[in-house]
């Protein structure tokens, strides 16, 4: 699929009517898309016949005709052209990509639908937007493209880093806003390669995603991988290389000014020997080669689509790659005339070799385990190494290792293989009457390895280096059984649907780990090698889910479309009394354009009003999280370790699911025949029980886990998603189309247990703060909480309503005062004067889309931004800290000659005090892609055997404009500060270590023959 | 027929599952079935011995607090974190990170206990053999309550494992003088079940019991109580294997397991699980960029001020076993007046020693050092006895005798060195002048042990010890707020039951 055709519609040959009947003759002729390319697999079909064919793999067909039949050309994702024929005997055809979609099928939960049936909010992204640049996997490519839907990195451009995906906000503050993910229909799959990916649905309402009940609350994203087709065998190669560079640097002292600054703090301070810029250092250029290689063919009876992927990108930081290979196959045969058996098969290996990013803090004192923080940190008057060959460490502050020491020698190492097969029968009862059957099992085998070497002083490796391998396998097992019952009734259509599900999975876990090693050459290859063992540690853990499903799809006369879910679930996570519950939705949609009144109407094309509301749920939790825990405790007595146990978490029987109630409007709008279509969508979502690890436990409790999962509270998320498609023009050799996407989403705490603030922490472990986020009753959700910066102290009294902290000189920073709880003001910080300083969540999205074509080029040029969510700059609070290297800012900082400036005195001993001096506006909009394609006329690539040929040249990220003054606002560092970790929904926003984000320049090649 | 065979298979695949959704957790620990044996309850008594070895507790959070709180040691200048400058400085904020941190590990002490507690009533049995290991639980839970009750005032008290959260997340604060009667009752148990003597001073035996009680007295100020239980730990030094250790140094050594003088201890050993039995003294107390104990030189954060060092007699060995007042760099041997020299951000004064020299395996800026820190050791209780009985009866020549017990055992000075002059034997001081002498004796002696801010606070001396004339200059010291430190801000949040914050905060 290429990039280039859009939205067009041409016949290519166009026969005068004829007014007389004829007898019976073969019709013949080509189905070609815009780029002239033949269309395999095409259904020709005569109206209110069983008459029909399909093209074969050059594009032809045959097809006995009488003058005057009515011909329809569908093929999925095209236009359908209803053409009458008139005596003549070859008809070509054009198709051209589905502008409206109107009729096109999507795949829905457990069936598939017309587009223009579809009463839920469904957004499809096309093969040819998931495959415009290279991405490591498919979630990444998401970006932009789906109205309401917002991906990010967990970790910037790191290779092989998790990417979250969040549908309509956070509908979840627990650990999991990730929607669900549906591959092929093997519920809860990895995400496979772009380029084997037919189409991608995004669910958003309840009436979409009820039929996934407890997992449906966060979205659903539904993945269907490409198939084989009848005809002779085709194979397609797409290969790419990108270079990649960092968007940005800071702008940091040099050795000298470096100097003149601590001299400041320190007048004893001794310049160190060199000059060294650790960005320049740290930082290479990177690469990204990705090969597909796929095959795929069929008889009438058999089709299979087989592929392999390499993909291998070495990372802007020196020492981080990640590499995977992946293979899919996809067979399916048509057994009997009633029976359709099949398989799908997925299977990868990704190896990640990772350098230590986003810092926790709690490894290693002062948070030396980070190399993108250590770069900005660390002193630039030292050298990589000192004379005496070891490695240099910071002389000043905490004592922390170099970066390029971190980076070089710190080995952090994840191999992942995944398998999932997935096995389908297909039966056809009866007319009408199917029953699906799917069995599937997948697995995934992680081993992750780490290795400190003792040249590393203080990440652990002064015990003769530290080792630790952890191995997890999780294996899910899935079978869900349906039938599907269609039958017309009165004026309209029945669709009935009801099956069964159950799926388990387990997970065991077992890592272990030593020290004191007698070589830094085993890496962590060899924990025998070693005068120390870690305790090692392994888990068991099993968790079912078992549900039944129902569905009830009816439209009135193609008029008024009504649907009906239900799903009931179990899960074994839950309380013993809370493990089943039922997930209800209905919807209804009204299609005006076909009602007489608008029939007719030359303008609109399509008009439809949807409205659904339904209830869904999340049971993503860990298991056994209701239960009294003790946990084993690490203990010596005597200097030998004795078995310990001490209380984890008490028992919580009444654990239950987060249920999310979601209201849905929507309107369809298609105008002139479909040239400029708009999708419409309100929500309003409440969720209740939210399941959170519950910091409003208090911590006397003495329970190991400070926050134990609990129900509590309730958010509400809402607002408006629009989605613009616009063919601008279309002529013979120039198309111009456009694409626009823009959503809203506001959430709001609604209640908390009593009402009480939850306040969270999501700076690293040695910031020492102890507040940094708040949930609040009619706030939103993670707001920021600190001191609200006002300016530099100028000495004297102080400004009307202003405090500072305890012993304050001039050029301190100068804060608000708040009353504390006897009304008292009194010009000095308690933490009574902390406050809301922030709030992390944008007021909007966008993405925008222009694609041109002309003649054999094509050009798409796709924009994403967001607008009105703010980031806090953790990165500065340890830059401006005194204890480490600081952006060129400081050098305006105040001094008694220098008092016109918003930055406080060089002071070597400031709090690393999080307040509104550190927040700022992350809006920014984004040249995400810029596409330059050109596909080979076909008549020269046939003569070399080649049925296309097309290259591309196109960058990523080439622009940003954004007032954020830090590296990049699209920021992902998620709090892990002390014993917390993992990333969270309620602590987001912060700028802290993680890797930076890229910017690629990429030259692809597409070859078919 | 066909179609059958296909229909078999599809009937074959799709029967699967049915399940009652029970969770079976295998290598799950719950309570109601893991209490079996006695064996067990120790497990659980263990548990509040292993978070007493955390990060959290002693080794690094609440130490670092009661050290740089007291007048004998000041925080590196170069040294940011606002949790430290706050307490080095006499300006706690309620939102203090370190007060988060060790706050919950205190209550997880307890958590343990209370859970070792209530498995021994599940498991029963004989008394004589169910209580002796009750009674180690219930030493750990006053141990931990006794820190607190100190540092906090009135605090939220709980003697029972947690089942139902909310009941227990909305308590209120139970008086200090109610916390000090159930510590009382936990060490009096103690003291009738605890055997004279165990297998290592990390658990605690009889004499525990009574050193603690006769402290908790002497901080209530209950002299004769505090006299009495010191004075049955000395009667019974024999029996519980107890003395002085003839050589001060041997006691901070990753030897002093076989020294009689401690009583009670934290243990740790170079194996660790993250921070869980990490031992931060060394680091925290260590000279930065040291080369002398090839443990890659200790962090220069917690240094007694230059005072400190200048008004301690040269000639008393103890000093030279507290301070290392050289380093080595480069190979060659530098006095503390050149430290800064090899680390910038150094501190030119003698550094504490009694964490650092003798560790064992070190490494890691010494955090792989197997020192014990000693909680209770002998010499306390001869000068508790000293000090209580000063009050009841001043003038006694037994008092003299405790106090000159421990000053002989300094002047003996190091194993097999001629006996010095220096501290000389008290004799014939007024109440007052025994008082200020076995104060300022539990200074020195006692130096570093975490146990000079309690004397402050107990003996409410904060004004004049934080003066100008005191060791680390003035600090502005509030007598009506300084005493207690605030309550965590987060807790008050999370259950507002427990307001109000302590005054002044």
């Amino acid at each position: 699929m290429n990039l280039k055709t859009k939205l067009i519609l041409m016949l290519g040959l166009i026969f005068n009517l004829s007014l007389f009947a004829q007898d019976g003759y073969q019709l013949s002729g080509t189905v070609t898309d815009a780029t002239n390319m033949p269309v395999p697999g095409v259904n020709v079909h005569v109206d209110k016949t069983q008459k029909g064919t399909a093209t074969d793999f050059d594009g032809v067909y045959q097809l006995d005709v009488t003058s005057g039949d009515i011909l329809h050309f569908s093929y999925l994702g095209y236009v359908t052209q209803t053409i009458t024929v008139s005596n003549q005997k070859e008809l070509n055809v054009v198709l051209v990509e589905d502008a409206s979609e109107l009729d096109e099928v999507v795949v829905i939960g457990y069936g598939t639908q017309k587009k223009s049936d579809i009463t839920g909010a469904v957004s499809s992204v096309k093969a040819a937007e998931l495959t415009a640049y290279p991405t490591s996997n498919a979630e990444q490519a998401l970006q932009g493209r789906a109205a309401g839907v917002v991906v990010q990195s967990n970790n910037g451009g790191e290779p092989g880093a998790p990417i979250a995906i969040k549908i309509r906000g956070n509908t979840s503050i627990s650990a999991s806003s990730n929607p669900l993910i549906v591959v092929d229909g093997f519920v809860g799959a990895t995400m496979p390669q772009a380029g084997d990916i037919q189409s991608m649905e995004v669910l958003k309402d309840a009436s979409a995603t009820a039929i996934y009940g407890s997992r449906g609350s966060n979205g659903v994203v539904l993945v269907t991988t490409k198939k084989g087709r009848a005809g002779k065998l085709s194979i397609e190669i797409n290969t790419s290389y990108s270079l990649q560079n960092v968007t940005d640097h800071l702008d940091l002292l040099n050795a000298d000014q470096f100097a003149d600054y601590q001299t400041i703090i320190n007048p004893d301070y001794v310049q160190g020997p060199a000059d060294t810029d650790w960005q320049d250092l740290l930082y290479q250029t990177g690469s990204i080669s990705n090969t597909q290689a796929s095959f795929s063919g069929g008889s009438d009876d058999i089709n299979f689509y087989a592929s392999t992927n390499y993909f291998k990108q070495d990372g802007v930081v020196i020492n981080s790659d990640f590499e995977t290979l992946t293979f899919l196959s996809n067979v399916d045969a048509q057994v009997t005339d009633k029976l359709k058996l099949g398989m799908n098969m997925f299977g990868s290996r990704s190896n990640k070799e990772g350098v230590p990013t986003q810092s926790t803090g709690d490894t290693a004192n002062g948070g030396g385990d980070d190399v993108v923080s250590l770069m900005f940190r660390f002193m630039p008057d030292l050298p990589v190494q000192n004379a005496d060959g070891t490695n240099s460490t910071n002389t000043i502050g905490d004592n922390i290792d170099n970066p390029y020491a971190v980076a070089t020698e710190a080995v952090n190492e994840t191999t992942t293989d995944r398998f999932r097969a997935n096995l389908y029968a297909d039966w056809d009862i009866v007319e009408g009457l199917n029953f699906r059957s799917t069995f599937g099992f997948s697995t995934l085998n992680q081993t992750v390895g780490t290795f400190r070497p003792s040249t590393l002083i203080i990440t652990d490796g002064g015990l003769g280096g530290k080792a630790t391998i952890d191995q997890l396998t999780t294996t899910n097992v899935l079978s869900e059984n349906y039938i599907t019952y269609n039958t017309e009734l009165w004026k309209g259509n029945l669709t009935l649907l009801g099956g069964y599900s159950y799926q388990k999975e387990t997970t065991e876990r077992f890592s272990a780990g030593a020290t004191g090693f007698i070589s830094n050459s085993f890496s962590f290859h060899n924990l025998g090698g070693s005068e120390v063992s870690l305790i090692p540690t392994s888990s068991l853990v099993v968790q079912e889910i078992q549900s039944q499903f129902g569905r009830l799809n009816y439209d009135w006369d193609d008029k008024y479309l009504f649907t009906a879910t239900v799903r009931r679930d179990g899960a074994s996570n839950f309380a013993k009394n809370e493990k089943y519950a039922i997930f209800p939705s209905g919807a209804v949609g009204w299609k005006l354009s076909n009602e007489n009144f608008l029939k007719d109407n030359q303008s609109i094309s399509n008009l439809k009003l949807r409205a659904s509301y339904g209830v869904t749920g999340n049971q993503a939790i860990d298991a056994y999280e209701s239960f009294a825990k003790l946990s084993t405790l690490f203990t010596v007595i005597d200097d030998v370790v004795v078995g310990a146990v001490v209380p984890d978490q008490a028992a919580n029987d009444n654990l239950k699911w987060e249920s999310s109630y979601q209201t849905n409007l929507g309107l369809d709008l298609g105008m002139f025949h479909n040239r400029v279509s708009l999708s419409f969508d309100y929500y309003n979502i409440d969720t209740k029980d939210l399941l959170l690890a519950d910091e409003s436990q208090p911590e006397y409790l003495g329970f190991l886990t400070l926050a134990s999962i609990r129900n509590v509270g309730e958010i509400n998320n809402k607002g408006y998603e629009i989605s613009l498609n616009t063919i601008n023009i279309t002529n013979e050799n120039f198309t111009w189309s456009t694409n626009f996407n823009w959503s809203t989403n506001k959430n709001t705490v609604v209640s908390l247990i009593n009402g009480i603030d939850v306040f969270q922490n999501a700076a690293p472990g040695y910031f020492s703060v102890a507040r940094t986020h708040v949930l609040r009753e009619g706030e939103a959700v993670g707001v920021f909480w600190g001191y609200d910066y006002q300016g530099v102290y100028q000495g004297g009294a102080l400004p009307e309503g202003t405090a500072v902290f305890k012993g304050a000189q001039a050029g301190d920073p100068l804060f608000s005062d708040l009353a504390d709880e006897n009304g008292v003001t009194d010009g000095v910080i308690t933490t009574n004067d902390q406050q809301i300083i922030g709030d992390p969540n944008p007021n909007w999205n966008f993405g925008f889309t222009n694609t041109f074509t002309y003649k054999n080029f094509d050009l798409n040029i796709f924009f994403q931004g967001t607008y009105g969510g703010e980031v806090f700059n953790l990165t500065d609070v340890q830059l401006f800290n005194g204890d480490s290297n600081a952006t060129t800012e400081v050098l305006d900082a105040w001094t008694p000659d220098n008092t016109d400036t918003d930055i406080p005195r060089v002071v070597g001993s400031r709090g690393r005090e999080i307040s509104s001096r550190f927040v700022e506006d992350g809006s920014y909009v984004r040249l995400k892609n810029l596409a330059v394609g050109y596909t080979f006329p076909s008549d020269l690539v046939e003569k070399m055997g080649i049925d296309n040929l097309r290259l591309t040249v196109s960058g990523q990220n080439l622009l940003t404009f954004t007032k954020y003054s830090g590296l990049d606002p699209e920021v992902s560092y998620f709090g892990s500060g002390g014993e917390s970790g993992g990333d969270s929904n309620t602590m987001q926003g912060f700028d802290f270590g993680n890797y930076p984000t890229i910017r690629s320049v990429n030259l692809s090649l597409n070859l078919r023959f | 027929m066909k179609t059958y065979k296909y229909l078999f298979l599809l009937i074959g695949i799709s029967i699967m599952g049915c399940s009652d959704l029970e969770e079976e957790p295998v290598g799950l620990l719950a309570p109601e079935s893991f209490f079996a044996t006695l064996e067990d309850v120790q497990t659980a008594v263990n548990g509040s011995y292993g978070h007493m070895s955390h990060r959290y507790f002693m080794s690094r959070e609440m130490s670092m607090p009661l050290m740089l709180r007291s007048d004998m040691v000041e925080l590196n200048e170069f040294v940011t974190n606002a949790e430290r400058v706050q307490f080095d400085q006499i300006e706690v904020l309620a939102d203090n990170a370190s007060i988060a941190q060790y706050w919950p590990k205190v209550y997880q002490i307890i958590g343990a206990a209370n859970q070792a507690i209530a498995g021994a009533e599940i498991v029963g049995g004989d008394p004589s053999e169910v209580n002796p290991i009750v009674a180690q639980a219930r030493f750990a839970r006053a141990f931990a309550y006794f820190h607190l009750v100190r540092q906090f005032g009135d605090i939220p008290y709980l003697d029972a494992p947690v089942t139902d959260i909310q009941a227990a997340a909305t308590i209120s604060k139970t008086p200090a003088a109610d916390v000090y009667a159930n510590i009382i009752a936990d060490l009096e148990f103690c003291q009738e079940w605890l055997p004279e003597t165990q297998s290592a001073a990390s658990i605690p035996a009889k004499a525990a019991a009574e050193s603690y009680l006769s402290l908790v007295y002497l901080t209530l100020g209950d002299y004769q109580n505090a006299y009495n239980y010191s004075k049955m730990v000395i009667d019974n030094e024999g029996a519980y294997g107890l003395g002085l250790e003839p050589d001060f140094q041997n006691l901070f050594n990753d030897n002093e397991e076989a020294s009689p003088e401690p009583i009670f201890e934290i243990d740790f050993s170079s194996v660790t699980d993250g921070d869980q039995g990490r031992n931060y003294q060394g680091p925290y107390t260590g000279i930065r960029a040291n080369e002398k104990y090839d443990d890659g030189g200790g962090w220069s954060v917690e240094v007694p001020s230059m005072a400190v060092y200048d008004t301690w007699n040269d000639q008393d060995y103890r000093k030279s076993v507290s301070f290392d007042p050289t380093g080595v760099f480069g190979g060659e041997v530098h006095s503390y007046e050149d430290f800064t020299d090899f680390y910038t951000a150094g501190v030119n004064r003698p550094h504490i020693a009694k964490f650092s020299r003798y560790g064992g395996l070190q490494g890691g800026n010494n955090r792989g050092n197997e020192q014990n820190y000693i909680m209770m050791r002998y010499a306390e209780v001869l000068l508790i006895a000293a000090e209580s009985l000063n009050e009841l009866s001043p003038g006694s020549t037994e008092a003299e005798g405790y106090v000159n017990r421990v000053r002989a055992r300094a002047r003996n000075g190091a194993a097999g060195s001629t006996p010095g002059v220096f501290p000389p034997n008290v004799s014939g001081l007024t109440q007052v002048q025994f008082r200020e002498v076995v104060l300022d004796d539990r200074r020195i002696e006692l130096a570093f042990e975490f146990k000079r801010w309690y004397d402050i606070a107990r003996r409410k001396i904060g004004p004049e010890v934080f003066s100008a004339a005191g060791l680390e200059g003035y600090r502005a010291f509030d007598p009506n707020k300084d005493y207690l430190f605030p309550l965590p801000v987060n807790e008050l949040v999370r259950n507002p039951n427990l307001l109000p914050q302590n005054p002044g905060y």
